[in-house]
């Protein structure tokens, strides 16, 4: 995916002698036509009503662009985004923490025994497979309405890609030198502090990367089926009240928050990538 | 692991991974089972496994399960055929012809990194609650890993092939057919893999918002009347289904495409 494809790139622009042009001008262009699109595309949308009649049910749907800019403007300068959009902040929060606090060591450790990862295996494949959307309403059985149940969505969401991740980390560390550690008498604790935890650090960001989008996403969903209170639920109602508009303000703020952090958390990766040869695996 | 490759290993070393994990997993069942000689039983908030498997003759039995089953297969399926007819080509393209690439990748983009979920209850209302509104929920959820999977595929074909066949007096369609198409098959399949789990969520959103049939409705529906050992046995038909599905595709694409392993 993403990972591959940056990796691929390099190779095109190495292999092929379309692109000997320079790499700035390159980058111009290409920036140049995404950007364009996606004016084009909202000027298109902006204008269709004065082009396309539309019927009077149809436009009980339809929304505008700039109609959308003003309804969002409209939430944060009143200020009334401001307590949904906590509520799903915490919620993520949480439930993104309680993974780190959880995956992690559960990696390293998976990552160190076979015999644990081999029981383990099961369970991890075959929750990692299932969208964790199917225990939503289990979980409101067991969590009631409140911000329990979507934070434990957003812990199952996000557990699975950083355990995954850091166990891939762990079993990639050099055998050589764990044994090099070993021989100055190092304990299972110094090759883990020393070796294990310094090499899958990069596996870990990436795990974090995809955990982020996950949590992001369990907020969502969980928001819109069992809540009381969250940018979801203002969604939902929004949707159920033909209010257009909050619904694509809102889609935006979930779109823009997700890439913000996956930004920066691909950041971080990049910073880290920088001084190693190969990359971090993905999933 | 090393002991796999040993041809004359024992039984057990050799599938020491596969019996420690189905021990692990008849160890869980056991366990969920005995817990409640000593924990008392409230069947109003949790089960256990004796209950969920007469659960599960009773779905059988009546036909409920197989009938939810087969509605949600539909638009799954529809969706998926869908998301393939459109993200192949589409990626193709956009990894072939650069500038297409350029033009339409940071438009994507936004479009797989924004939680489209959140679209769902504007389109149920709009596409109704039937086969319609699913599909399209799936079809927006599962187009994207096709897309990106399929051209990031093109990108790293081998440009000596291409300049092979042009000096041989191939066009451009020889290429999209004799090159590009042939070599993405295991990026689609790659694709597919991923396309799959969000297919299942499509299904699931569309189904727990409002739907009159369905497994996501059947578990919702289970939920709400406290029916949990029926509930349960539904979920762990997704939580089966799920893992064929994924396995079975990761299965398939190291057996069409070995020289991928380990990519």
């Amino acid at each position: 995916m993403a990972e591959t494809q940056a990796l691929d790139l390099d190779l095109s622009a190495v292999g092929s002698a379309r692109v000997v042009t320079s790499a700035f001008k390159q980058r111009v262009e290409s920036m140049a036509l995404g950007t364009a699109v996606i004016v084009l595309l909202l000027i298109i949308w902006e204008l269709l009503p004065y082009f396309v009649s539309m019927k009077q049910g149809t436009r009980l749907f339809f929304t505008v662009p700039s109609r959308i800019l003003a309804t969002l403007w409209q939430m944060f300068a009143s200020g009334s985004i401001w307590a949904p959009l906590g509520v799903s902040a915490t919620a993520f929060a949480i439930g993104l923490a309680l993974a780190i606090a959880a995956g992690l060591p559960l990696g390293i450790l998976l990552g160190r025994s076979n015999t644990l990862n081999a029981m383990f295996d099961p369970f991890i494949t075959a929750f990692n497979a299932t969208p964790r959307l199917v225990f939503l309403p289990l979980l409101m059985l067991w969590l009631g309405i409140g911000v329990w149940s979507k934070v434990a969505i957003v812990f199952l969401g996000a557990l699975f890609p950083l355990l995954i991740n850091t166990h891939e980390g762990v079993r990639n560390a050099d055998k050589l030198l764990i044994n090099v550690v070993r021989s100055f008498g190092a304990k299972e604790w110094d090759v883990a502090r020393l070796v294990v935890i310094p090499n899958s650090l990069p596996f870990i960001v990436v795990g974090l990367r995809l955990a982020v989008g996950r949590a992001i996403l369990g907020v969502v969903v969980a928001e819109f089926f069992g809540a009381q209170d969250g940018l979801g639920v203002l969604m939902v109602r929004a949707a159920s009240s033909f209010n257009v508009d909050v619904v694509f303000a809102g889609l935006i703020i979930f779109a823009a928050l997700s890439l913000i952090m996956t930004g920066l958390v691909k950041l971080v990766e990049e910073r880290m990538n920088r001084w190693r040869p190969q990359r971090a695996a993905t999933e | 692991m090393a002991a796999q490759d040993l041809p004359h290993a024992s039984f057990i070393e050799r599938y020491r991974n596969a019996v420690l994990g189905g021990l692990a997993v008849l160890l869980f069942f056991v366990a969920w089972q005995a817990l409640f000689l000593i924990v008392p039983f409230n069947p109003l908030f949790i089960t256990k496994p004796s209950l969920i498997a007469t659960g599960y003759v009773d779905l059988l039995e009546s036909g409920d399960l197989l009938h939810d089953l087969a509605v949600s297969a539909v638009p799954f399926f529809l969706g998926l055929f869908a998301a393939v007819i459109v993200g192949v080509p589409l990626g193709i393209v956009m990894g072939w012809r650069v500038r297409i690439g350029y033009a339409l990748d940071p438009l994507m983009t936004v479009f797989y990194a924004s939680p489209l979920v959140a679209l769902a209850p504007l389109l149920v209302i709009f596409f109704g609650v039937g086969t319609a509104g699913k599909t399209i929920i799936v079809f927006s959820l599962a187009v994207f890993p096709f897309i990106f999977n399929v051209s990031s595929g093109v990108r790293a074909v081998d440009r000596l092939l291409v300049n092979v066949v042009r000096s041989l007096g191939g066009r451009e369609r020889d290429i999209y057919l004799k090159i590009l198409f042939p070599s993405v098959l295991p990026y689609i399949v790659a694709g597919a893999r991923i396309a799959v789990g969000r297919a299942l969520i499509g299904v699931l959103v569309g189904e727990f918002f409002a739907a009159s049939e369905g497994i996501g409705h059947a578990i919702s529906r289970f939920g709400d009347i406290f029916a949990i050992d029926r509930m349960f046995a539904c979920i762990l038909t997704v939580m089966v289904i799920a893992v064929v599905l994924t396995e079975g595709i990761r299965w398939a694409e190291r057996a069409a495409f070995p020289w991928r392993v380990g990519r």
